[in-house]
């Protein structure tokens, strides 16, 4: 527990993120009214009423409301494409990592052909021709990000079959299933968390791009459409885009922090504690 | 707003010819007379797809394609017919015979004279084929096109059909040349790309994604216009680049809808810009609300009557569209001939709306809705965004479909919409943009501008038949009011407002908008003080 | 023996090629927008003969099959198609934009790479000072800023405000003729967009190249060059930078699909004429034909660009196996 209060970027990151939890979950409870009704003058300056700190947009809506709702978009989409993209990505590295041959080569050339793809571009297609919601962005995202996670996972599962305790496990006659789920995944959930992390930052920022480019669910206020609704109003009402710009950058960071706080944790040489 | 007796035009039509004249906004610069050469630069958004104009008819291809061809006619801002391509025309008596006088002197860019032969086969042959609107027409009211000797054309109908001289404007038929397209695949002709037209300027170059070049074109029939050297269009996809763009002078003159209403406010503030909302009276975009009438809720008055009572048109024009729209009243803009602004009024009243909702006895399920909005930018979104909002406060349970273009288009174009935002143009005349909306001949599916929501009623129909048949200017004006009091009693469409989209240009500009299509017109009169 | 895996890579990406195609071709053709109908709706009217004839025209009346398989035909003859909404050749669409979107994202990861490594190079070689501490906020709040966002936010200031550079485009209106000039203009054009693309890259490549450099710095080889009073600036450049660079050059070259996605936002952003930007346009339109022949392209690229670097690798690296090929 002490070295985990040590551990100066998981703390600080696991700090702001709970904030920002805080807020999403009791967005309703700070804002009854929906961030989309109008609730005030138009075009209200930050900082001029204290009812509405971030001042309003052109249809008199609350900036701090959306910023607040906004919050349960990115933090959604973040984990839910996250634990699928995991979860597909485990199970491809493992079965390519673990069976290796025909299996690993058509699993490996399969991964490649969501790689050499371009990422994003590919997402917003999905997106794009599925018409987007909360669903249609989840699953674009996680389709775009979990080859990273099935190569991570297929090296890692290559490397723990050789050792020592995997194969006391097949003398005593274990089955496939046992020694990939009890001996050999268990051993590589570290870098699987540290990815995880980073892969959480990447969703939001995706998200935040597709939102941006009118791709996100028209129902949910984001972040990304919110800087994306007043990007011709930029220069005459900086408010609306600056904050919840800053929403994203302090989200994303947090998470990041958090990656590496872990990281930190899990394996400290990497960071060249160990001399110190 | 429109000139009511604009209409008595069509009898007297038979002298007019070519002494119309133009009524239009001039700045102090004008005296000095018309400057020649300089560049003009505006703006192409979005790239248009093509330059075969007549091929393709989106706001691009007609706002390029317009200075490179002209079409027979165009109108004043008054919709008045001026001579384009066609220095004179009469009208018989009986309103079925259309005769054209032709420039004598036009030749196309490549040198080949310009005759009536190429109005018949663009007429009768190529718009035939592939202008869906064109086609439409000559279909239902062409009886024949023929030729009289080199510079004249005379358009014989099966009916009278007194919008007809609303149909030579550039997008309505825009004078393809015969001995380029002729015998062709018209959709893949090279020329679409490098086109050849008669206007004052000719293309000379599409870099793309970057700019089109055209420069003016030394033998244009009208020696006494095409001042331009050069007119270079730039694709700046982005709305706030393109401000920019006009604020650091790249750009001379913005469209209606190259920048938002917010931003034409502030520019037009600035000391050497020029704003006019004047040049959109053709077109006259008019938005409004669609509503399946097919089923529930939308299949109950009470409710489309609630619709009307819970949005604000005012606020939407004000605060979205940021004055650059006014509120609509009915199915015709107040810039069209026959509009009739005695109609029941629905002021903006959100009990009343609540009530209505109450009234009409329906829950549950039934007042689930979805909204398709209309993909086109900002402030659409936040008028979808609005209503949406407005009609959750009636009692309504809405949400808002996200869409693209394409499947907007599609929604509206296969039915499967309870609500949709929508506009479209209504080409001067109620007979060629109003009429198409409730016909109930015109419930077609494939296309998003057609009867979408299904209204039905053999009243309307009636009377819209009696109105395009009639010569009487009178009686038209009789047939036109009733059927708009009756659609607005039946909210046929929930119209919310007439699109006042902005023409911008630096003063040292002149002669930009000199037509009641503005800035889409060939702009040869167009002139740039040194 | 290089030789022979280059051959094996090569064979690897033809058949990645042909699945990027089957399944763009897939998911394309499984999106309910129909292109015809939006065609005849925006050239304002139509009924369903005129949308029939349009599909017809598009070659969207046959089976998916038949269609594919005409597609699969054209592609082996080198042909990406042909759009109907732009009345062009798919093949030259792409290649008239191509010039654009390499010259921003060369740039931008060019720029990536030299403010990663130095970044990085000092972060690690001055672990836990100030520097270190300063660089590493730096780059974790590059790496935390949405793209778009940054773009805006370069053009408010450096455009807008200061007027330093073009908020927009590649080339001014009115294109300088000197061949000298003409290169500064889109000099002037490119900072922004190459910049706003290339920051989020600089900070993955810092963090990474300062992690390798603290890794290599601890590697015997280096102690001993310690121990032997080598002076520490020649270390760093001739044991720890040769040595510490590689593994970012290898995820840089992963990376190179994601650059090209990202110059997607970067090019809607800054209205600059390449792919990213033809493709947006295209999605939009459901333009089919040049969606696939982007999608096409692009994976080309990536997969050249991935033999490369790996040829590269095997150059700079001779301990490198060769069955470490993926």
């Amino acid at each position: 527990m002490k070295t985990l209060l040590k551990n100066t970027p998981l703390v600080i990151g696991l700090g702001l993120l709970a904030l920002i939890v805080v807020i999403a979950v009791f967005a309703h409870v700070f804002y009854p009214v929906s961030p989309w009704q109008s609730s005030a003058i138009p075009l209200l300056e930050p900082f001029a009423d204290d009812t509405l700190p971030l001042g309003s947009d052109m249809l008199g809506r609350d900036v701090a409301a959306g910023i607040a709702y906004g919050a349960r978009v990115s933090l959604t989409v973040g984990v839910v494409s996250t634990i699928i993209s995991i979860t597909l990505g485990v199970a491809i590295g493992a079965l390519a990592g673990f069976y290796g041959g025909m299996l690993d080569n058509l699993l490996m050339r399969f991964t490649e052909l969501f790689q050499t793809v371009p990422q994003f571009a590919m997402a917003v297609v999905f997106v794009a021709i599925f018409s987007p919601s909360l669903t249609t962005i989840v699953l674009a995202i996680s389709l775009v990000s979990w080859p990273p996670v099935a190569r991570l996972v297929r090296g890692e599962v290559m490397s723990l079959k050789t050792r020592e305790f995997v194969k006391a496990g097949i003398v005593l006659g274990e089955s496939e299933g046992a020694l990939i789920f009890r001996h050999i995944l268990p051993n590589a959930v570290s870098p699987i968390v540290v990815m995880a992390s980073l892969m959480v930052a990447t969703a939001i920022l995706t998200e935040s791009a597709l939102s941006f480019l009118g791709l996100g669910d028209r129902n949910m206020i984001s972040w990304g459409y919110m800087i994306g609704a007043s990007r011709t109003m930029l220069r005459d009402a900086w408010w609306l885009s600056v904050f919840p710009g800053l929403a994203i950058v302090v989200t994303v960071v947090a998470v990041n922090l958090i990656g590496e706080g872990f990281e930190k944790a899990l394996n400290p040489q990497a960071h060249g504690e160990r001399k110190a | 707003m429109l000139n009511k007796t604009s209409f008595t035009v069509t009898r007297r039509m038979a002298l007019l010819g070519a002494t119309a004249l133009l009524t239009l906004p001039r700045t102090t610069l004008a005296q000095t007379g018309p400057v020649e050469g300089g560049r003009l630069v505006l703006i192409a958004r979005p790239e248009p797809a093509t330059l075969g104009l007549g091929l393709n008819l989106q706001a691009p291809t007609i706002y390029v394609g317009g200075k490179i061809f002209e079409s027979l006619l165009t109108y004043t801002t008054d919709l008045e017919p001026m001579p384009s391509l066609a220095k004179s025309w009469s009208i018989s008596e009986d309103g079925l015979t259309y005769r054209f006088e032709l420039q004598q002197n036009a030749t196309w860019h490549d040198g080949t004279p310009f005759t009536s032969a190429d109005v018949v086969f663009t007429a009768d042959d190529m718009m035939r084929s592939s202008h869906p609107r064109w086609k439409l027409l000559a279909e239902t009211y062409v009886e024949r096109i023929e030729a009289d000797g080199d510079f004249a054309v005379t358009f014989t109908l099966r009916e009278p059909f007194s919008a007809f001289i609303y149909a030579f404007e550039l997008s309505s038929l825009p004078i393809m040349a015969r001995h380029i397209y002729e015998g062709t695949d018209y959709r893949t002709n090279p020329a679409n790309n490098a086109p050849i037209g008669t206007g004052p300027f000719k293309f000379v170059s599409w870099n793309r994604g970057q700019s089109i070049e055209l420069e003016r074109y030394e033998d244009y029939w009208d020696d006494s216009a095409a001042h331009l050297d050069r007119v270079t269009f730039l694709v700046i996809p982005d709305a706030a680049s393109r401000e920019t763009a006009f604020e650091q002078q790249m750009v001379d003159v913005l469209r209606p809808g190259d920048v938002e209403g917010f931003v034409a406010r502030r520019l037009s503030e600035t000391d050497d810009v020029v704003m006019t909302t004047m040049g959109e009276e053709f077109y006259a975009p008019h938005a409004f609300i669609q509503m399946n009438l097919r089923k529930p809720p939308f299949n109950n008055l009470k409710i489309r009557q609630a619709v009307m009572h819970a949005v604000d048109r005012n606020f939407i024009s004000n605060n979205i569209w940021f004055g650059m729209a006014a509120p609509a009243t009915g199915p015709v803009s107040s810039r069209t001939a026959f509009y009739e602004p005695d109609v029941t009024p629905y002021p903006f009243d959100i009990e009343k709306a609540q009530s209505l909702v109450a009234e009409s006895g329906l829950s549950g399920d039934d007042l689930k809705v979805t909204l398709t909005p209309l993909p086109y930018g900002q402030q659409w979104d936040r008028t979808a965004e609005y209503i949406a909002q407005q009609l959750t406060q009636a009692g309504l349970d809405v949400s808002i479909k996200g869409v693209d273009v394409s499947g907007w288009a599609q929604a509206l174009s296969t039915w499967e919409f309870d609500l949709a935002l929508n506009y479209t143009y209504q080409y001067a005349h109620p007979a060629l943009g109003v009429a198409r909306h409730y016909l109930s001949s015109n419930i077609i599916q494939g296309t998003p501008a057609a009867n979408n929501e299904g209204y039905s009623n053999p009243e309307a129909d009636r009377l819209f038949a009696e109105a395009a048949n009639s010569v009487d200017p009178e009686e038209t004006q009789r047939l036109y009011t009733e059927v708009q009091k009756l659609l607005v009693d039946d909210v046929a469409l929930g119209w919310i407002f007439e699109m006042r989209s902005p023409t911008i240009y630096r003063d040292t500009v002149n002669e930009v908008v000199t037509s009641a299509i503005g800035a889409m017109d060939t702009m040869k009169a167009t002139w740039k003080a040194a | 023996m290089t030789y022979r895996i280059f051959l094996t890579r090569l064979g690897n990406g033809l058949l990645v090629l042909i699945g990027v195609a089957i399944m763009n071709f897939t998911l394309v053709h499984m999106a309910p927008g129909d292109p015809a109908m939006i065609f005849a709706g925006e050239a304002g009217g139509g009924d369903e003969t005129y949308v029939e004839q349009l599909r017809e025209e598009m070659g969207l009346d046959k089976p998916l099959v038949t269609q594919f398989a005409i597609y699969a035909g054209d592609l082996l003859r080198g042909d990406l198609g042909y759009s109907f909404r732009n009345q062009r050749d798919v093949a030259s669409m792409i290649a008239e934009r191509i010039p654009a979107t390499l010259l921003l994202t060369m740039t931008a990861f060019g720029i990536a790479l030299i403010i990663g490594v130095v970044f990085g190079m000092l972060g690690g070689w001055f672990r836990n000072t100030l520097l270190d501490r300063g660089l590493m906020i730096v780059t974790l709040v590059l790496y935390a800023t949405p793209l778009f966002w940054l773009a805006m936010m370069f053009v408010l200031l450096f455009s807008v405000r200061l007027g330093w550079f073009p908020p927009f485009g590649m080339q001014s209106v009115l294109v300088p003729d000197a061949p000298l000039e003409r290169m500064l203009d889109i000099g002037r054009h490119l900072v922004l967009p190459a910049f706003s693309l290339g920051l989020f890259y600089a900070a993955t490549y810092a963090r990474l190249m300062r992690a390798s450099v603290i890794n290599v710095s601890n590697a015997d080889f280096v102690k001993t060059a310690r121990a032997k009073g080598v002076p520490g600036g020649r270390i760093l450049r001739v044991h720890v930078l040769r040595n510490a660079i590689l593994p970012v050059f290898s995820l840089a070259s992963v990376q190179i699909g994601q650059l090209i996605g990202g110059a997607v936002l970067t090019e809607t952003v800054f209205a600059w004429p390449g792919i990213g930007r033809l493709m947006f346009d295209a999605i939009l339109q459901r333009d089919y034909p040049v969606i696939l022949g982007v999608f096409l392209t692009t994976a080309l690229l990536v997969i050249l660009v991935n033999i490369a670097t790996d040829l590269l690798y095997r150059i700079v690296d001779p301990r490198i196996e060769t069955s470490a090929g993926s």
